[in-house]
Order: C-alpha cells, then sequence, then structure tokens
C-alpha cells in the first residue's frame, strides 16, 4: 500500500498525518540498569529532530529500540499516524525508516550502486535483478539529493563523506521517509559537512523526517528545528531549536546535579615528577589530529571526551596498533615510534584494550593461559620454553594481588562474571611490567566492587612509578585522576588540574561550550593547555 | 595446554546432570567411537585383529598420515589452513628421488631435502599469507599448484625410480626390535611437535593467535611472524612424509602425496573432538589418524570391499566432529 504508492512517487507529500513518528512513553532497562524511562519523542514530515545528551543518556538505546534491534519493555510507536511494532529491522525497513549509523553498514567490495540496491525492491518478476532500473532509480535518487558519487566505484575506494552519502542513498532506494542520521559529520571535512547540511533542506522540503544525532552542539543548532535532550535515561525536554543557545543547550545537557569534588591518592603531586611520554602534533586523519599530550611519571592522567572524539584512535597510535601519519612521540626522552603492540610492550608501553571480550581475552582459555598473554616472552628468562606449572604459580599470585575470583587458575574465562574478566585483561598487562599503562574505559560493564578494586590496582600502580593513561566516559571516576585532559574531535583541547575536573566543567569542555557553560571559567584550564603545549 | 586439566565438575558444579553427560560426550566421545571399533573388531576377528603384529602394523599404516596430519595440526591452531600438503608432499618424494638418481647424493642429504623444500614451501605459504593478506585457502591452493608445475617440470610427469633402491627402502621397511622405523619417527616427532605446541613460548603464541588473534597482537604477541612458523612447520612435516612415502616403492609418483590432503584434514578435525572442545591438539590429531587405520584394517580384515573405507571415513569424520559440536552446545544449552 504506502509502499507501492511511495514507489511511484517518492515525495510522499501526501501523508495526512500531522507526525511521522510519535514514540510515547519508552522505557528499556538492562539488568539492573534503567537505560530510558518514559521518554517520548515527536517528529513532523519535513523537520528535523536532534536528539542531545551526554555519554550514556540514552540516545543509542533509543534508536536501537526505533531500528528494531532492541525491543522496549513499555511504550508505543506511532508511524504516521498508526501504532505499530517494530521487532526486527526488517520491519522497520518496512514501515520507511532508515538509519545510518557511525559504522556504515555497506560491503566494502561492491560498487556504489550495488550497495544501494541491496534490500531495495527491484527484481523482475522471475527473481532476475532489474539492473536497469536500479541505475534509473540510483541516478534519480543522486538528482534528489543534488550529490553524485560515482555509481561504478568500489566503496572501499570512496571517501568517508561519499560513502556515508552511499548509505543516505540506499536509504532513499527504499523510499525511506524517516531517516536517523547518527553522528553523520564525525569523519566529515567542513565543506563535507555544509555539503550535508544543503542535502538536509532537499530532504526536509521532499517531507522526509530527520534524527539527528550529534554531539556537535553548535551543528545542531544549524541544522536542527527541534532538540529533544535526554540525561541518565530521561526526558529533560523538547525545546524549538530557535529557542536554545549553545549556552541553555549544554546546560540542559549536563544538568543540574554537581558530581562530588575530585580526591586523589597521593599527596605529592605528580605532575612535577620527570616526563615520561611526550606527544607533539601525532596525526592520524580523520580520527586524530595534532594531538599533543605530556605524561609525569607515576602520574594518573585522566582523558575525557565524547564517543568517537578520537580517543581510542589516539591509544591505539601510542602502542603501534595503528600507523602514525604525522607528529612525533617521546618516551623517557628517546624517540618513540612502536611498529606493533609487541615493539610498545618491549618499551614498556601497553594498552587495556576498550572490548574486553573481543580484544583482551581468548574465552575458552585458562585464567592462567590468559594472565600470561602479555608476558610469555620473560626478558628475565633466556629460555624459550613455557611451563604450565610456573604459569599456573604466577596466574595464583595474581589472582590473589588482583581479587580474581575463579575457582581455580584453570578455570575458563568466559564462565567468569565481567568484573573479573576485566581484572584478568588490567592484570594480564601488569603482569608484563609496563613503565605506561593506558586503559581504554576501564570500568565499562563492571560491577561497583570490581570497580573499586580495579580503582586500587590503577592507585598502587602510580605508587609505585608507573604512569597511566585512563580513558573514561564516566567523568565521575576520573576523580581518581591527577589531572584530566579533553580530547574533543581529534585533538586535546583542554588540561584540567584534579581538584576541577568536575563532571559538568569536564561535559562542557567535551562539547566544546566551557566558554558559554554558567558555572566554570575555563581561562586556567587554557593557559595550563598553552603551557603544556610550548615544552618550557 | 592448561584448559586441559581443568577439573570439570568444577566448572558445571551449578548445571544439571544432562549438561555434565553432554559435556563429558563432547570430550569423551571420539575416544569411545576408537574403543568401539577395537572392541567390535576384537570380537569379530578375535585371531587377527587383537594381534602384537597388527597392532604394530596399525602404527605402522599410520605413521605417514600421521606425521603430515601433525603438521597440518599448527596451521589449524593458528586458526589457518594449508591446502597444499598434499602437492608438497608429492613434490618432496619426486624432487628428492630426482636429486639422489641426477646427483648421487646420500639418504641422509636427501631427508635434509625434503625438510628443506617443505620450509621453504611453508615459508612461501606464510609470507603470502601475512604479507600480502591473501586468504589462507586462496594462497596455499595456489602455491601448491604452483608446486604441481614444479614437480612436472623436474620429473616430466613420469614417476621417478631408483636404479638400486634397496637401503633407501629400508628407510620404512627397517625394523628396530622389531618395530617398523616409522613407528619410531611418527611417535618421535609427535613428542617433538608436542612439546613445541605446549611447552614452548612459540606453541602458546600459536594457540593465542589461534584463540583470539586481535588479544593476541595487543598482547604484544606477533601473529604474523607466528603464522609464518606455524606454515613453516606443516611444510616440513608434508616434506617428510613425501620422502617417506617415496621410500616405501623405492620410486617417486608425481601426485603421489596428493591423496593425503584430505586424509590429514579429516584426522585433524576429528581429533579436534578428542578430550578437547573443538581445538586442534597434536595427541587428538594421532588419535584421529589412528582411528582412521583401525577402521580401515578392520575393513580389510573382516573382508569388505574398499569403498567401505571411504563410506567410513566420511561418516567418522561427520560424527566425530559433528556429534562433538552437538555435545558442546547441548552442555551450553542445558
Amino acid at each position: 500500500m504506502t509502499e507501492a504508492t511511495a514507489l511511484d512517487d517518492p515525495t510522499v507529500a501526501s501523508v495526512p498525518a500531522p507526525t511521522c513518528l510519535e514514540m510515547t512513553g519508552v522505557s528499556k532497562q538492562f539488568g539492573g540498569h534503567q537505560a530510558l524511562e518514559d521518554v517520548s519523542i515527536s517528529l513532523s514530515p519535513g523537520r528535523v529532530l536532534a536528539l542531545c545528551g551526554a555519554n550514556g543518556a540514552g540516545k543509542s538505546t533509543l534508536v536501537r529500540i526505533l531500528a528494531g534491534a532492541e525491543s522496549a519493555d513499555a511504550g508505543t510507536i506511532r508511524v504516521h499516524g498508526s501504532e505499530v511494532s517494530i521487532g526486527a529491522p526488517q520491519d522497520a525497513t518496512r514501515l520507511g525508516l532508515s538509519f545510518i549509523h557511525q559504522e556504515l553498514n555497506l560491503v566494502p567490495k561492491f560498487t556504489a550502486l550495488q550497495n544501494m540496491a541491496m534490500g531495495a525492491d527491484r527484481t523482475r518478476r522471475s527473481g532476475v535483478l532489474d539492473l536497469r532500473g536500479l541505475r534509473r532509480k540510483a541516478l534519480q535518487v543522486q538528482d534528489r539529493i543534488g550529490y553524485r558519487v560515482p555509481l561504478d566505484a568500489r566503496v572501499e575506494d570512496l571517501t568517508v563523506s561519499d560513502r556515508w552519502m552511499v548509505s543516505l542513498g540506499r536509504s532513499l532506494m527504499r523510499d525511506a521517509t524517516i531517516v536517523a542520521m547518527d553522528e553523520p559529520t564525525a569523519s566529515f571535512t567542513k565543506e563535507e559537512a555544509e555539503r550535508l547540511y544543503a542535502i538536509i533542506d532537499e530532504l526536509t522540503a521532499d517531507g522526509v523526517g530527520i534524527i539527528y544525532i550529534s554531539h556537535r552542539l553548535e551543528e545542531v543548532l544549524q541544522v536542527a528545528d527541534d532538540v529533544t535532550v535526554l540525561r541518565n535515561g530521561r526526558l529533560v525536554g523538547s525545546f524549538a531549536a530557535a529557542d536554545l543557545d549553545l549556552g541553555s543547550l549544554t546546560r540542559h545537557i549536563v544538568g543540574r546535579d554537581v558530581a562530588g569534588v575530585a580526591h586523589r591518592a597521593t599527596d605529592v603531586d605528580p605532575t612535577t615528577a620527570p616526563v615520561l611520554l611526550e606527544v607533539a602534533g601525532l596525526t592520524r586523519e580523520p580520527r586524530v589530529r595534532d594531538a599533543n599530550l605530556t605524561l609525569h611519571r607515576g602520574e594518573i592522567l585522566g582523558m575525557a571526551g565524547l564517543v568517537g572524539a578520537g580517543r581510542t584512535e589516539l591509544a591505539r597510535l601510542l602502542i603501534g596498533a595503528d600507523p602514525v601519519g604525522s607528529g612525533t612521540m617521546t618516551l623517557d626522552g628517546a624517540p618513540y615510534r612502536p611498529r606493533s603492540p609487541f615493539d610498545a610492550i618491549r618499551a614498556g608501553v601497553a594498552l587495556v584494550p576498550e572490548e574486553r571480550r573481543s580484544q583482551g581475552l581468548i574465552l575458552r582459555n585458562s585464567v592462567s593461559s590468559n594472565l600470561g598473554m602479555a608476558s610469555l616472552k620473560d626478558p628475565s628468562r633466556r629460555s624459550r620454553t613455557y611451563s604450565p606449572r610456573r604459569a599456573a604459580a604466577i596466574a595464583r599470585e595474581a589472582v590473589a594481588r588482583f581479587g580474581i575470583k575463579a575457582t581455580s587458575v584453570h578455570e575458563t574465562v568466559g564462565e567468569l562474571s565481567g568484573g573479573n574478566q576485566q581484572k584478568i585483561v588490567v592484570g594480564k598487562y601488569v603482569l608484563a611490567g609496563p613503565q605506561l599503562l593506558i586503559l581504554d574505559e576501564p570500568t565499562v560493564g563492571v560491577d561497583v566492587g570490581a570497580r573499586s578494586e580495579i580503582y586500587d590496582i590503577i592507585r598502587d600502580l602510580a605508587a609505585q612509578g608507573t604512569s597511566i593513561l585512563m580513558i573514561s566516559s564516566d567523568f565521575e571516576e576520573l576523580a581518581i585522576c591527577d589531572r584530566v585532559v579533553v580530547m574533543r574531535e581529534g585533538t586535546i583541547t583542554a588540561s584540567v588540574p584534579a581538584a576541577r575536573a568536575t563532571k559538568d566543567h569536564l561535559t562542557s569542555l567535551c562539547f566544546g561550550t566551557a566558554d558559554t557553560a554558567p558555572s566554570d571559567p575555563s581561562a586556567l584550564d587554557t593557559a595550563t593547555l598553552t603551557a603544556e603545549r610550548d615544552p618550557s | 595446554m592448561t584448559t586441559a586439566t581443568i577439573d570439570p565438575t568444577a566448572v558445571v558444579a551449578a548445571r544439571p546432570a544432562s549438561a555434565r553427560v553432554w559435556r563429558w560426550f563432547g570430550r569423551y566421545g571420539a575416544l569411545l567411537v576408537l574403543a568401539i571399533l577395537v572392541v567390535g573388531t576384537s570380537i569379530l576377528e578375535p585371531t587377527t585383529f587383537a594381534t602384537y603384529d597388527n597392532f604394530i602394523n596399525i602404527l605402522n599404516q599410520s605413521a605417514l598420515s600421521a606425521i603430515i596430519a601433525m603438521g597440518l595440526t599448527f596451521a589449524l591452531v593458528t586458526g589457518e589452513f594449508d591446502l597444499s600438503i598434499g602437492n608438497v608432499a608429492s613434490l618432496s618424494g619426486v624432487v628428492c628421488l630426482s636429486a639422489m638418481v641426477d646427483q648421487d647424493i646420500s639418504i641422509v642429504a636427501a631427508l635434509v631435502l625434503a625438510v628443506v623444500i617443505g620450509a621453504v614451501v611453508g615459508l612461501l605459504n606464510g609470507l603470502v599469507v601475512t604479507l600480502m593478506n591473501v586468504n589462507a585457502l586462496v594462497a596455499t591452493l595456489g602455491i601448491g599448484t604452483v608446486a604441481v608445475g614444479v614437480n612436472y617440470a623436474v620429473a616430466g610427469g613420469t614417476p621417478v625410480g631408483l636404479p638400486d633402491p634397496g637401503s633407501f627402502i629400508q628407510l620404512t621397511l627397517g625394523r628396530f626390535l622389531g618395530i617398523p622405523y616409522p613407528v619410531y619417527m611418527m611417535l618421535g616427532l609427535a613428542a617433538v611437535l608436542w612439546f613445541v605446541l605446549n611447552r614452548t613460548v612459540l606453541g602458546q603464541s600459536m594457540q593465542a593467535v589461534g584463540g583470539n588473534p586481535v588479544a593476541a597482537q595487543l598482547s604484544g604477541i606477533r601473529v604474523e611472524r607466528v603464522r609464518v612458523f606455524a606454515f613453516v612447520i606443516c611444510g616440513v612435516c608434508a616434506g617428510i612424509t613425501g620422502i617417506l612415502l617415496a621410500s616405501r616403492t623405492g620410486s617417486a609418483a608425481v601426485s603421489g602425496g596428493d591423496s593425503y590432503l584430505l586424509a590429514a584434514f579429516a584426522a585433524a578435525f576429528f581429533g579436534s573432538a578428542v578430550l578437547r572442545d573443538g581445538e586442534f591438539h597434536v595427541i587428538g590429531t594421532l588419535v584421529g589418524v589412528i582411528t582412521v587405520s583401525v577402521g580401515f584394517n578392520a575393513i580389510a580384515l573382516i573382508g569388505l570391499e574398499t569403498y567401505w573405507q571411504y563410506l567410513f571415513q566420511g561418516l567418522l569424520l561427520i560424527l566425530g566432529v559433528g556429534v562433538g559440536s552437538l555435545a558442546r552446545r547441548r552442555a551450553a544449552a542445558a
């Protein structure tokens, strides 16, 4: 019905309902965590609705429910006026909903046209693809958005923004009337972003409703007609973009809850200790651009930032997991340019990766084999042999030291709780004896008890002179740091001493709106940063 | 490796009895198949099957398959495949015999040559897979096909025979304490390879790479180097198998070793269901090869037609791997 008419007339201007999408009273619980509570949003045809909120505010959960990737515990969804249930992604597609995520769901080896054709209903009755029809339709779609990507180019050869356009093209091939865009401009240049804004104008003029998720608040205010703000899974409010400015929007996002004041473990100030790591102008497009960083011996340095700010990418550069584009690194006064994590660990730099199950552990292997993985080649031993008995003894010691709860060191790690798994990943790298330990979101999905044990491990290491770089999106836990730097859009934009690293202040810095944030003057932080950039 | 020593009752203590049964079945089912075969044939053919001589005979029959399959196990452990091993075995036999005929090299030198040929092909496989980032199936298929070409170029497509093969044949026919040399070689290599895989840093690294390459890389393991080593070990074992095969008849056929490819894969996969939860390991592969040999031996003694061998080997593979995998899923679900 709607599908058929839409095929012939893609403008969909005839939709009678005043709203094209309404979500009412949506709640969702994960385990004991209330991810969404009684959230409602409403989108009208031809409008752009921005969803705003800090990390973990519930934006992604809401979108995943809409996409059929999660099911809501409560609440209703109406599309073009009629109530629908979206149990699977196909349902969402059939209803004209389309999603363009940050990780584009494209087949790299396929051409732009093949990718756009996926899921578009263009087979002849015999089951054979109507290639000419698909091409005609793809050209129509490109005319509609006023931008052309070469249809026969392989997607892997396209730029990031062109790939994004292919993804958008696919949505329109399926006659989407509601398009959700998640951080579309995260990897775009300024010109590419401008082009996207123009395309959004074209689409809304056609009656398409757009859900726009972005951490860039200036952009949100420029692009959106309406703004819905979420905080900690709850609706803060829905506003007309015209009534908002950067300051008020930031206030809505951050809220008034004041975080506990930072407290540090040490009396001595580690920022006066000798410098261990110096990073200057480190760049790897598109996610890391001209990043500068100084880390002292025994210092716990926090790194705040929004998801997609480039923190994980920077960490991977520091351990040689990805090649550096340009810039220099100095470790302990000597040039440092690891070509692989092997080089990094030999130089004493280790990364506790973000995804513990896929990047940190061999789930089917034992506790002892996982704990030993980063220190198989023990430089203090000449022998290249491996003794399970010795490995088990070391593992037993580590299990006691890190408070890992397992029935024995021979237990399979896949059977342990998330907190214990994480302690094993951290412990694995501690056993490698690093002088710099980088931890990427070390407490995500970890229970409170294990969390504080991980903090204890970090504090102990720092007290023994190991430098710590802790990436975290949980700004309250950055309280254990001596200093916190903020990464935004690929570069380090601020350095904040512990005493001033409150949740509100860091959040404002992450959004780049500290100047307009009412509570904290940021002059001092900028001064600190300038001092850091200029080694004097 | 350490996972084998987990006390299963500690792990599944909280689980119902059915999970424990399934888990037991997943771990010991493959050995159960071997036991049933041995007991069954012993009852059917007590005078011919259950004798010391036949036991040694079965081991001797297993030796060449076991050597090539244990090598393949290393490629499989690191998460790779090697389709070139059969061709490498053929190439090794033909080149070594040609060198013995034309250059008059000694048997020891020929053995060394076989090892070198295997190592070179393995190295090529490894480099194509790691440096050129070609899928292992494609890379080893390509390198294996090139090996066939080289083989034909060397031998001209005709079998290479030694004019006086007497002492060369002794390499496989000779006996020490009544046991044929190949049995010693199989057991000796099994011990060495078991040690490499379970008691060296390299072997642990291989298991880590096979278990989770991303985690292994971030743990400072040089994943690509480890993979190359695995291919080299795999190639060397194939090379040794090739020259021993030629020694059995005193001549090398251009495609003599090709049939070992599928037999080795079957044995290694069946072996992954032995004692471990679907992990490849040296002892498992050895048990796999011996199970196949016992079956073939039984088929011959009972007097069944040859096609039963294929039926048996195919069914064994599917049952061993399929039942093992099913049992694991049931154990996890229960």
